[in-house]
């Protein structure tokens, strides 16, 4: 990537979007990455050579992948109104999610996923429970399951501590401290901190690429945090990686090709193997934001008088 | 350096007064000598890439590979490919020995059709507006020949400055930006159409690819097919080959009743193309070729004691 003025930078030269270079420079690209590994790694007098570029295209995106699972924490965010049908399509580059908030009051409050589930097929049965077919053999599916029907209708019971708990403004006895009711079976005792959570709690369905809500969720506002695999939709051209783990890359590049091929020594996979770890480890540590100033922060604390 | 090894074969060969061979037998064997120790060099490269591996080379005037290198160099060229019909097929050039890189010019500023009177080094053309898409540096292409040049200044909405005499009236040319160039990459057939259907390799205009093809039941397939297929334009694709060398051919002017006389200034003359290093092993290679010929064997023999000689001391 070539280098740019500043005015290239902060204006993109006077062009529509101005902020398309806005941090650029923390990145390398994709298309340098190939190039860099062909000219520098591979050739007569390296140890790789004949291979193809596209072999090597491949192992860079897929390093690019897997470092965006977790070690870029590159963390995409999208805000939608869950409507009533207590919905959340999942985004479109979406890999998996890191948290889930509801946006209410200018407050952002984690939820919970529900440890049981909150959705459900259901197949259209007669009445004597024989499972009805089409014309075709293909089981007739219900709309909606009873399950999913009542959680959208908000007369689904929750175990969490939420309005849809059985326990929701009903009356109990408080003896020593703990609290007591007539109904439910056996005697409860104390907090199951698992479900003590009184947000709306979420189940997502990964195949159906949605996340379905508690009745809590229905017209308000959902921020999901979430990583991508840093593909950008397919656009090789806007493919970057962070510069702290550019080395790692080729390392990783030069490991996998060296360990897929024919007739190279142990002794050389290893060194690209450890070459490989160290490399990471070494763009994990630069990349993890330990900063004195933060941690300062957090020390200043240590001295705090406990009641 | 073509007439100084007619003199020494012929000399070598013509001892007893019986070994002449006609200036047409001799161009048919310079050119298959030529074309033996052309060949030779990419064995040669490759011979002493493995002794570098092996630490067996050394650099500076040791640096054997660089000179082969050079060699092999002065035989490459680059040229635009000329289309197929409109699809994504170019035709290669008919001399190529080698396809080394195909290029795809991925920005097209400006296309269109010279008119006006043809001046030498511009390009004209009343119904462009070059100054808002063309700038110095720019590749201008000749798609009706296949020429190219660059543009060395813009005169004006409708005419350009070229650093080559390549357009005349009435020919089509293409302008590419001389930046966002991206190598082809050659992929074999057998290979191509799982790449295709590769969700992270699949070509694209950032990583194109091509393969070699063409073949009917009656011809050599002598073109190439580059993915994606949305690369259609009629001069996107550049290749820098190495080519054959030239035959050489010993032209004269005929005496009567006597010995042909050189003339390196007929238009259909060619010298060896190889270096004058070379002298030795091409006599060597046509006296092996003219002692068959004339029945010689001493002469045959003698050719080849020598080149095993000469391979002998270069490896």
């Amino acid at each position: 990537m070539a280098y740019l003025t500043g005015y290239q930078y902060y204006e993109n030269s006077g062009t529509a979007p101005q902020n398309a270079n806005w941090g650029s420079y923390q990145y390398v690209s994709l298309e340098d990455i190939v190039n860099n590994f062909m000219l520098m790694y591979v050739g007569n007098n390296e140890l790789l050579n004949n291979i193809e570029r596209y072999q090597v295209l491949f192992h860079a995106k897929r390093a690019i992948q897997e470092l965006n699972y977790d070690a870029f924490k590159e963390i995409k965010i999208l805000e939608l109104d869950v409507c009533n049908n207590l919905r959340f399509i999942l985004p479109p580059d979406y890999v998996n999610y890191v948290r889930i908030s509801l946006y209410k009051g200018g407050m952002l409050y984690p939820l919970t996923e529900n440890i049981q589930t909150n959705w459900a097929s259901s197949y259209l049965q007669d009445n004597n429970c024989k499972v009805l077919f089409d014309q075709d053999g293909n089981v007739l599916q219900a709309e909606f399951s009873q399950l999913d029907a009542d959680r959208i209708a908000g007369t689904k019971k929750s175990i969490y501590l939420n309005p849809s708990s059985p326990y929701d403004g009903r009356y109990g006895w408080n003896v020593d401290g703990c609290w007591y009711f007539d109904y439910g079976v056996g005697a409860r005792f104390g907090l199951n901190t698992e479900t003590a959570n009184s947000n709306p709690t979420y189940k997502i369905d990964k195949k159906a690429g949605v996340i379905n809500f508690s009745s809590g969720m229905a017209n308000q506002l959902c921020i999901i945090e979430y990583v991508s695999d840093g593909m950008e939709n397919g656009n090789d051209s806007s493919v970057t990686v962070n510069k702290m783990f550019e080395d790692y890359i080729y390392a990783y590049i030069k490991f996998v090709i060296l360990n897929s091929k024919f007739g190279v020594q142990e002794y050389i996979v290893n060194r690209a193997r450890k070459d490989k770890s160290a490399l990471l480890r070494n763009a994990k540590i630069r990349l993890s934001d330990i900063h004195p100033g933060r941690l300062l922060m957090n020390l200043r604390g240590q001295d705090k008088w406990l009641k | 350096m073509i007439n100084s090894v007619r003199n020494s074969v012929l000399s070598i060969i013509n001892k007893n007064n019986y070994g002449y061979i006609s200036p047409s037998d001799f161009n048919l064997f310079a050119e298959q000598a030529q074309m033996d120790l052309f060949e030779d060099y990419f064995y040669l490269y490759n011979s002493q890439i493995v002794k570098e591996n092996k630490r067996l080379s050394g650099s500076g005037y040791a640096d054997i590979t660089k000179g082969l290198i050079e060699v092999i160099d002065s035989f490459s060229v680059e040229t635009f490919l000329t289309q197929v019909g409109v699809a994504n097929t170019y035709n290669l050039p008919v001399d190529y020995y080698l396809i080394d890189k195909i290029f795809y010019y991925s920005t097209l500023l400006d296309s269109g059709s010279t008119d006006g009177a043809t001046t030498a080094f511009k390009l004209i053309d009343s119904t462009a507006s070059f100054t808002s898409t063309v700038s110095v540096g720019s590749i201008v292409v000749n798609t009706t020949d296949t020429t190219q040049a660059y543009v060395v200044a813009v005169d004006s909405a409708t005419q350009l400055s070229l650093s080559a005499n390549i357009m005349a009236t009435g020919e089509n040319f293409s302008i590419y930006s001389n930046t966002n160039i991206k190598e082809v990459e050659r992929v074999t057939q057998n290979k191509i159409f799982r790449l295709t259907n590769s969700n992270l390799t699949a070509p694209t205009t950032s990583y194109p690819a091509y393969v070699l093809g063409g073949a009917t039941s009656t011809l050599l397939g002598n073109t190439i097919t580059v993915y994606p297929s949305s690369i259609t334009g009629a001069a996107d694709i550049k290749t820098q080959y190495v080519r054959y060398p030239r035959p050489p051919k010993w032209t004269y002017t005929q005496l009567t009743g006597g010995e042909p006389l050189f003339n390196p200034n007929a238009a259909d003359f060619q010298d060896f193309e190889l270096p004058d290093s070379d002298e030795p092993m091409i006599i060597n290679k046509i006296l092996e070729y003219a002692g068959l010929s004339i029945r010689e064997t001493a002469v045959s023999r003698f050719g080849s004691a020598q080149e095993a000689e000469e391979n002998k001391q270069e490896n």
